[in-house]
């Protein structure tokens, strides 16, 4: 098995390390959302914190 | 099949046709409530419906309803009563206003009693974050799983277990 974008791990991996671990809650609750594209999840973060998503490596 | 006036059909000149009977305040404009027969009661209680036909219709709601319940204002006051306005003089000056909340002065919310520091939501997503936990740490042995995603689950595991 390899990682795969666009898949709920990979969002939980993007949206935990944008938000910050101690709102795992919302970050899972995000996580579980269908996004349609890898780019409409990374604006949406890029929305919500005016910063770079974060995650998906380091 | 004309020339009987009560052979049905459209009369012009029935009650029901002339607008002058209409009434202006529509249905409200009716006095009293319509009687109604309670089925199942026992032989004789059917007597009711003469105790209902002198019940007037309820007025229309005011924008502020006053209390009506026997007793419903002395309880607020009496609940009202114990309470501090938030305007008051402090009871204890030695302590900051800021006490309990993360700015200002005085001690953080960790000096608030425990049901009111946790937060209910945090305590729903850890219950999901146990029940998944196990398949979240598979996730991190997938090959290259990224090493932000495995410092996340492990800080999961330090706040599950």
């Amino acid at each position: 098995m390899q990682w795969m974008e666009n898949t709920f791990f990979d969002h939980l991996d993007k949206f935990s390390n944008s938000l910050g671990y101690e709102n795992f809650g919302i970050a899972f609750s995000l996580s579980s959302i269908e996004w349609k594209t890898t780019e409409a999840r990374d604006s949406f973060i890029r929305a919500i914190t005016g910063t770079d998503v974060k995650g998906g490596g380091e | 099949m004309a020339g009987n006036e009560n052979s049905g059909g459209m009369r012009p000149t029935a009650p029901q046709n002339n607008p002058a009977n209409i009434s202006a305040t529509g249905g409200d404009g009716q006095s009293g409530q319509p009687q109604r027969y309670m089925s199942g009661l026992p032989y004789g209680s059917g007597g009711n419906m003469q105790q209902q036909a002198g019940a007037p219709m309820a007025q229309a709601p005011s924008p502020v309803a006053a209390p009506s319940a026997p007793g419903g204002l002395n309880e607020l006051q009496g609940l009202l009563a114990g309470m501090t306005s938030i305007d008051a003089p402090p009871t204890d000056p030695t302590i900051p206003v800021s006490t309990g909340i993360d700015f200002g002065r005085g001690e953080g919310s960790s000096s608030m009693p425990a049901q009111y520091r946790s937060d209910q939501r945090d305590t729903e997503a850890l219950d999901l974050i146990k029940k998944y936990l196990p398949d979240l740490i598979n996730a991190t042995r997938v090959s290259d799983a990224p090493d932000s995603y495995k410092k996340f689950v492990n800080y999961l595991k330090s706040q599950v277990i």
